[in-house]
């Protein structure tokens, strides 16, 4: 269950398993510049800054260049979080186009953190040192 | 001489059973071969072999075939491709698999061309003889056939030009800065031989790259029944169900798996050679590409394979 979080700006989106960004973006109700979502047109790429991401098809060389599979470029329609993410548009901000589904998003990411917290606990982890690594475990 | 139509296009995807999925089942193709990496498909109404070719690795267009009505019409056409300045090459039978020899160029705009006379006719799948209007048993969108491609070009009147002179083709519509042709600058041209309103379409931009490869539908109710079927299908859709303000015709563009783009084109009116060529300019380009948003979403310039 990563959360990709982007900067500048701040939101924290909620992404299930598997999800792309651009799917999960979409899904919680944000918008941004995408054309094919089908990992062909280069246009949705953003910046990774702090995570990594696996892309879920092959991706065509003229899309991704050697230099940019290992810059931080990331083709966000194919591109799937292996841990929570920080990404940066190119250009741009994600636009809120649907508050109902940003709503449903941080109910989800909620229960999601929640649920981890709790697993954490019960694996002898507190909550606290998980979601703040500056608070000392008690 | 007479170049009669686009036969064929050669497209890569960067998954072939995907893309099989999409051609086959949800527009309906038929596949008549696989080899060799790649798969051949043809549409229910047409009788050569083929009329699309996919190749695992990659996106965009490796090729098109252009099919010309004689033998001897190869010969001339080789003659006018090197009076353009074009470097020709000859290509021999079985090259591209169930094709004639014929020839090979490198168009201006650096997309590959080939002209060739026979494909090896399989036939349409109703048939000659007393043949129903359809086939009963149509996949998904069910398309006939093959109709036409869009491809970007930095020079857009050179590729008319050469059009004009290697394959005889005709402009029907133009984008372009002045009504005076002299005066102005090409923006985007549809072009043809025949009575179809279009074959091959350039738009201006960057050099050797697909906007797009069409199928033929009928009307309306044809192209509303394809938008249900893709959205059965999560297909992604660019835009449309629609119409252009150029050709007139009704339109949706989606894209494939791959992420080229596809349209489903129906209508058009029929193109002469004499008609008068309809000139758009570039304050109504919104208007000419998609006739009732009358607003160019930012894909159509700037997304392509
Ligand atoms: S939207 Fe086309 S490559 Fe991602
Ligand atoms: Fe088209």
């Amino acid at each position: 269950m990563p959360i990709v979080t982007i900067h500048p700006t701040g939101e924290v989106i909620y992404l299930e398993p598997d999800e792309t960004v651009l799917s999960g973006l979409y899904k919680a109700g944000y918008a941004y510049t995408i054309g094919c979502r089908r990992g062909g047109c280069a246009i949705c790429k953003v910046d990774c800054h702090e995570g990594s991401f696996t892309y879920n098809r092959p991706v065509a060389d003229s899309v991704i260049t050697a230099e940019e599979s290992s810059d931080g470029t990331c083709l966000s329609c194919r591109a799937v979080p292996d841990s929570d993410i920080t990404i940066e548009l190119r250009g741009e901000n994600v636009r809120l186009v649907n508050p109902f589904l940003r709503q449903l998003n941080d109910k989800a990411r909620q229960r999601a953190e929640q649920y981890a917290a709790s697993t954490a606990a019960a694996q002898g982890v507190t909550a606290s040192a998980r979601t703040s690594p500056t608070t000392s475990p008690s | 001489m007479a170049v009669m139509r686009m036969g064929y296009v050669h497209a890569r995807v960067t998954d072939l059973a995907e893309a099989k999925h999409h051609y086959a089942n949800t527009l309906g193709l038929y596949e008549t071969l696989a080899t060799d990496g790649k798969i051949f498909f043809k549409g229910w109404d047409e009788w050569d072999h083929h009329s699309v070719v996919l190749e695992e690795g990659g996106v965009g267009v490796v090729k098109y075939g252009f099919k010309v009505e004689y033998e001897s019409d190869i010969d001339l056409i080789e003659k006018r491709a090197r009076e353009f300045g074009l470097t020709v090459e000859r290509m021999s039978a079985g090259e591209n698999p169930e094709v004639s020899d014929g020839i090979r160029f490198t168009a201006p705009s650096e997309h590959i061309f080939e002209v060739y006379h026979a494909q090896t006719v399989i036939g349409t799948e109703v048939g000659t003889h007393n043949p129903e209007a359809f086939p009963r048993h149509l996949v998904g969108v069910g398309v006939p056939a093959l109709d036409h491609s869009l491809i970007l070009a930095e020079d857009v009147r050179t590729m008319e030009n050469m059009f004009k002179h290697v394959f005889d083709f005709f402009p029907t519509e133009r984008v372009q800065t002045d009504l005076e042709d002299d005066d102005a600058h090409y923006i985007a041209t549809w072009m043809t031989s025949n009575n179809q309103i279009h074959q091959i379409a350039v738009l201006e931009g960057p050099q050797g790259k697909l906007h797009h490869f069409a199928f033929k539908l009928q009307d309306w109710t044809e192209i509303g029944r394809a938008a249900d079927i893709m959205t059965m299908d999560d297909v992604p859709i660019d835009i449309g169900p629609t119409r252009h303000g150029i050709t007139r015709g009704q339109t949706i563009y989606f894209f494939d798996p791959s992420g080229n783009r596809n349209e489903v084109f129906a209508g058009g009116y029929p193109a002469y050679r004499d008609r008068p060529i309809n000139k758009w300019t570039p304050d109504q380009i919104a208007k000419g590409i998609f006739y009732h948003a009358r607003e160019i979403n930012e894909r159509f310039t700037t997304v392509s394979t």
